[in-house]
């Protein structure tokens, strides 16, 4: 046999096909493409949505004409036609269903090949899923058991029109209509997403999920999603997504807040596998998201993300520590290959005394990708006591692609402490002999090490993610031996 | 008019005066350039922590007249001392041969611009390395403002084989009557194959009105020489300076060390650059820096990895007291050519007061997958255990603390290869840290 | 089981084994003793396949095949460990989960199913007692961390799982205190079998006191220059290895 090398293995890399690219067959309604108030209207009107929401949305919109996408991100990539996507999608059948039942069989059948079949999910102890699909939400499971503990999680469509009054006082909150470009777009034309809320003292006693997924050619995606846990209440949240194989970009921009009262606790935790574009940089979706989170006294936020997929990522997932004692935590093992390019990290705010926050990053790149880690930490006046440890590692697999690394860090508070620590490293090939010396093949040394690499973060994810993630990693950086 | 119009119009007034030399081209190139891109602001990513308009509202002379009036007795307190040494002083940008030291040999030449350009060798050489460094990065509008209206600096010559035999140390002073002054000098260091040289470089204001001092260096280091750059920054309160810096080394085997001390001047830029145009090649950026009242210092580093098989250092450590801001802004750019790159890079920090505020910014850009790099970035407070310790040995609380910063910055003061500037050193960091202490008794005379 | 021919090896370029001949039986235990730089290491990399090493001439047959085309997992799967002298750290790995993998992909080679949960416990629990081995040790990451010792047990301790035909130690004593060694080469010798073999490459006769050879082989500038029993050992160590060069010459 000749001998499998990291040549070997990159050929094998590029020729690896997008499992999830499939395209659901089922009807829906979509909106002519363009950008204007009328479009946002009409949104809102399909939605049913309050006036003071239409007006909130047409505020942004306002707001986002006067923005420009900025640039000091390290991607490249050609700006979207904003007036050439729809910003309307929703599958006609099954807008709402009452039972599992009258679910279109098609999207069963999507849901499935997602490896989320609702049946094993519900067979599956304690996980609720919401399944947003476009811009709207198709099902969520396990709502009763929920509404029994008065936990509510529900598309946020739904929020609007049963809970007006949370929905009212946290929106926009955390991640403000003027945050930054794609926050005020998502502001003026979200269509759907999630929303939850756990009451004062209670421990959601299952993870809630939502899958994401882009179905129809030419849209965007704009999902919003709140969670907010109230005092001393616990909820660990989980999000996956996923997009057929199409030649355009799509488009997927979207605002998440969480809002962590005093002493509750959120774990917030994503695999995103995008579809990625082909091996020549075709297509793929462009994500460029906005994730952010706020601490009071004593709360805490961890997020956990495992990155693999999208032509184009952007995204920090923060956290404001406001509260004395509060935590702040991000996770991230961001993976990329071909033509791939992420531009992501986390943004530490720390304002109330006493705050920890830790940042474990891995970046591993491939193929011809560009991985960037950014984060920043920022050390407030009244920061008393703030602590800060960063870690970032970067692993380089072949000599095309480029792993970088773009720490700020700023002080202003004299008896804080930061540390920041920072490696750029390729595979070993001692390693790999020593794997190989006992018996385990090249490729399956390069998966076994890189998982080795990623384990900080792994252990953070809930266990039946875990493995998917692991899963995802070797498909994202092994294929099969051909 | 702004300080941009104002520096536009008076270089089109003073062109008709030059001479259509060697440079003109040059200096066309660089005022449009400048008059394109202008200043920088905060929005800008290299920029976003300094803040430029302080010093860029001042009624600038750009044009001091020649009318020196020092002794020698006025500025020996700025010269190091018992150190011998070839010595150039300028003041108001203007070369004043009385006071200095100039040197020509058959093996090294260390003298004015103004001088240089007289002889034939020295000009030609001039004309070939002149503005010639050009960094990857667009990030040279202090240059081209310099390379425009520059008239006057050092220019070092170092050939072959030759190793300069004492440190040559570069004075600028000014003495401005006017209001405010706006200085552009200009450094020039050619080293060739297999020669060795070391330099001090300095900037200091004798009076306390505003000062702007816009300074180019450029050192092109051929093969396995050795270039190590001293810059003493302890400028009165009053004074600004903006201190560009760029290394090309060409030859394999080269290594330049570029120690910035910094503790006076109101505003200070450091732009370090360097490429690494060959292999095996040594770039060390080292710096001190301690603070106090409204003070700013941002060292801006950025060490291009053109080639395989280079090393690059950077250490620096800060210590902030008052309203003071300080900023490290490193930048590690790695080739996909440049394999088995060893790229290292540090930025310690200790705050002193609660008004006080430190930037860090370590970053790395990678293409090639055969490289060690790393950063490491701390912020923190002085440990207070060892404090204690000290304390309850019998030393008092303020020399403890001075000792301990001391001990902070050994990493750095421990490649000073010149133990005059290593004492003067000590020196400035005692009476700033406001006590009278030797740090390391056996090199004090 | 081994069988070395005219065995010529170079690194860069640099010729370091020089012609070795080498023949092991089943149930055989061999030592290469010689001065450093001589080609011990090399010869056990050169024997697993390190393709930092150039073979030029000769033929190395295990059991009936030439393996030298074969890559290094292939000639692990049919049966020869290489306990290293510098074991490497993979992090993130753990010794639990490496032998997993390890054992997974020797089974393939040989079309068997994955060893089970159960069975993989009793082994793991089996071969941890006989290296004396603390079963929390199994959750470390690979080598990250361990002592020198632990290092060596590890690797003594992965021979126990793996069960190889022909173990090679590569200077499996250094950095083993005396107790750590005997229970290190009590492992070895329990390991012992008549249907397999052992090469234990080692500068010092100390290891050879616990791991008794049958023959001890004296490797200089990239040649055995003399075989012979237990005693060259213990002649080796008394007189140096100059001697044996000074009978050279």
């Amino acid at each position: 046999m000749a001998k499998y090398t990291e040549e070997d293995l990159k050929k094998e890399l590029e020729t690896q096909e997008y499992e999830y690219g499939f395209y659901t067959d089922i009807e829906s309604d979509t909106i002519a493409p363009g950008l204007n108030e009328d479009t946002v209207r009409l949104i809102s009107k399909k939605k049913n949505e309050p006036a003071w929401l239409t007006e909130w949305r047409l505020d942004a919109l306002e707001i986002w004409k006067k923005m420009k996408l900025p640039t000091w991100a390290h991607v490249n990539f050609k700006e979207p036609d904003y007036q050439a996507i729809s910003y309307y999608s929703s599958p006609t059948k099954g807008a709402k269903y009452n039972s599992i039942d009258e679910v279109d069989p098609e999207l069963l059948d999507t849901f499935k090949k997602l490896g989320i079949s609702l049946e094993e999910q519900k067979r599956l102890a304690g996980v609720a899923v919401d399944i947003v699909m476009d811009s709207t939400s198709v099902a969520t499971t396990f709502r009763k058991t929920l509404a029994e503990k008065g936990i509510i999680f529900c598309p946020i469509s739904e929020a609007i029109q049963e809970h007006p009054d949370l929905v009212r006082k946290y929106l926009g909150t955390v991640v403000p209509k003027t945050d930054n470009f794609e926050a005020a777009l998502n502001s003026a034309v979200f269509s759907d997403g999630s929303f939850c809320y756990i009451p004062k003292g209670v421990r959601c006693p299952m993870e809630l999920s939502t899958y994401f997924r882009i179905n129809q050619g030419g849209t965007g995606q704009f999902e919003r999603t709140l969670l907010i846990a109230d005092q001393d209440s616990y909820v660990s949240y989980l999000e996956g997504c996923t997009a057929p194989s199409r030649n355009e970009n799509q488009f997927h921009a979207a605002v998440v807040e969480l809002i962590a009262l005093e002493g509750a606790e959120i774990k917030y935790s994503t695999v995103q596998n995008w579809y990625p574009g082909d091996k020549e940089g075709n297509g793929g979706v462009l994500n460029l998201v906005t994730k952010r989170g706020i601490c009071e006294k004593n709360a805490k936020i961890s997020w956990t993300q495992v990155e693999t997929g999208s032509a184009v990522t952007w995204k920090y997932p923060s956290c404001i520590l406001k509260g004395d004692n509060s935590v702040g935590e991000f996770y991230s093992i961001a993976v990329t290959n071909n033509h791939q390019q992420a531009d992501t990290g986390t943004k530490m705010t720390h304002l109330g005394k006493n705050t920890r926050s830790t940042i474990i990053s891995k970046g591993i790149s491939a193929g011809y990708s560009q991985n960037s880690y950014r984060g920043e930490v920022s050390i407030g006046r009244n920061a008393d006591n703030a602590r800060n440890f960063t870690q970032c590692d970067s692993l380089l697999m072949g000599n095309n692609c480029g792993a970088h690394t773009f720490p700020y860090v700023e002080l202003k508070n004299p008896t804080a402490q930061l540390e920041h620590e920072a490696t750029t490293s390729k595979i070993g090939e001692d390693q790999i002999f020593y794997c190989n010396q006992r018996g385990i093949d090249e490729e399956k040394a390069i998966a076994l090490i890189v998982n080795g690499f990623g384990k900080e973060v792994l252990k953070k994810l809930p266990m039946e993610f875990a493995i998917e993630a692991q899963k995802l990693l070797e498909i994202s950086l092994e294929g099969s031996v051909g | 008019m702004d300080l941009k119009e104002k520096l536009i119009s008076s270089y089109h007034q003073t062109q008709k005066d030059r001479p259509k030399d060697a440079f003109h081209a040059l200096r066309e190139k660089a005022i449009s350039y400048f008059e394109e891109k202008g200043f920088p602001n905060k929005k800008e990513e290299t920029w976003r922590y300094t803040s430029l308009r302080p010093i860029l509202k001042e009624d600038y002379q750009l044009f001091p007249k020649n009318e020196n009036t020092l002794t020698q007795q006025d500025i020996a307190p700025y010269l190091t001392k018992g150190l011998d040494s070839y010595l150039l002083v300028y003041v108001d940008g203007h070369f004043v041969e009385n006071l200095s030291q100039p040197i020509k040999t058959k093996t090294f030449t260390a003298t004015s611009f103004s001088k240089a350009l007289q002889e034939k060798e020295d000009k030609a050489r001039i004309e070939k390395y002149f503005d010639q460094i050009a960094p990857k990065e667009d990030r040279d509008r202090f240059r081209s403002l310099n390379t425009a209206f520059t008239q006057e600096g050092t220019f070092i010559h170092v050939e072959r084989n030759a190793v300069v035999d004492k440190p040559i140390q570069l004075l600028y002073f000014s003495t401005g009557k006017e209001d405010a002054l706006l200085l552009q000098p200009r450094n020039l260091v050619v080293v060739e194959n297999n020669a060795q040289v070391k330099i001090i470089e300095r900037h200091q204001s004798l009076n306390e009105n505003a000062t702007l001092t816009n300074a180019v260096t450029e050192i092109i280091a051929a093969e396995h020489t050795l270039v190590d750059y001293y810059k003493i920054q302890n400028d009165k309160y009053t004074s600004s300076l903006i201190d560009n810096t760029f290394v090309d080394q060409h030859g394999n085997d080269s290594a330049v060390f570029v120690h910035t001390f910094s503790f006076g001047g109101k505003l200070t830029r450091n732009n370090l650059r360097a490429s690494q145009n060959a292999e095996h090649l040594n770039t060390t950026f080292k710096g001190v820096t301690i603070l106090e009242g409204n003070q700013h210092v941002d060292h801006n580093t950025f060490v291009h990895h053109l080639q395989p098989n280079n090393e690059s250092h950077q250490d620096y450590k800060g210590m902030f007291d008052d309203r003071s801001h300080g900023v490290f802004d490193g930048y590690i750019l790695v080739d996909r050519i440049a394999q088995k790159t060893d790229g290292y890079q540090k930025s310690d920090n200790i705050l002193m007061s609660d008004r006080a505020i430190a930037h860090a910014k370590p970053q790395l850009e990678i293409y090639a997958d055969d490289v060690l790099c790393s950063h490491g970035c701390t912020i923190g407070q002085m440990d207070k255990e060892a404090l204690f310790y000290l304390q309850s040995r019998g030393v008092p609380k303020k020399e403890a603390k001075a000792l301990m910063m001391y001990a902070f910055c050994t990493s750095v003061l421990s490649s000073v290869t010149i133990p005059e500037l290593k004492a003067q050193i000590d020196g400035y960091i005692s009476s700033k840290l406001g006590v009278k202490m030797d740090f390391d008794s056996e090199l004090i005379d | 089981m081994l069988k070395i021919k005219n065995l010529h090896a170079s690194v860069e370029g640099n010729e370091i084994l020089k012609g070795i001949d080498l023949e092991i039986n089943p149930g055989e235990k061999h030592a290469i003793m010689g001065p450093n730089g001589g080609g011990k290491s090399t010869l056990a990399n050169v024997i697993t396949g390190n393709d930092a090493y150039e073979v030029t001439e000769g033929e190395i047959i295990f059991e009936g095949e030439n393996i030298l085309e074969l890559d290094p997992e292939e000639r692990a799967q049919k049966g020869i460990f290489l306990s290293f002298q510098y074991p490497v750290e993979i992090p993130g790995v753990s010794v639990m989960n490496f032998m997993r993998t390890a054992i997974n992909a020797i089974r393939k080679s040989k079309g068997e199913e994955d060893i089970s949960g159960k069975e993989l416990m009793a082994l793991l629990k089996k071969n941890s007692a006989l290296l004396g081995i603390d079963l929390k040790f199994l959750q470390r990451y690979l080598n990250e961390g361990f002592s020198g010792g632990e290092k060596k047990r590890n690797e003594i301790f992965q021979m126990a799982m793996l069960d190889p035909k022909l173990s090679i130690l590569d200077e499996t004593d250094s950095g083993l205190d005396i107790d750590a060694l005997r229970i290190v080469a009590d492992g070895v010798n329990k390991l012992h079998r008549s249907d397999n073999s052992a090469l234990v490459i080692t500068h010092y006769q100390r290891l050879l006191n616990y791991i008794v050879p049958d023959f001890v082989h004296v490797l200089v500038d990239g040649k055995i220059v003399k075989t012979g029993d237990k005693n060259l050992a213990i002649k080796l160590e008394d007189k140096g290895y100059d001697w044996l060069k000074l009978q050279e010459a």
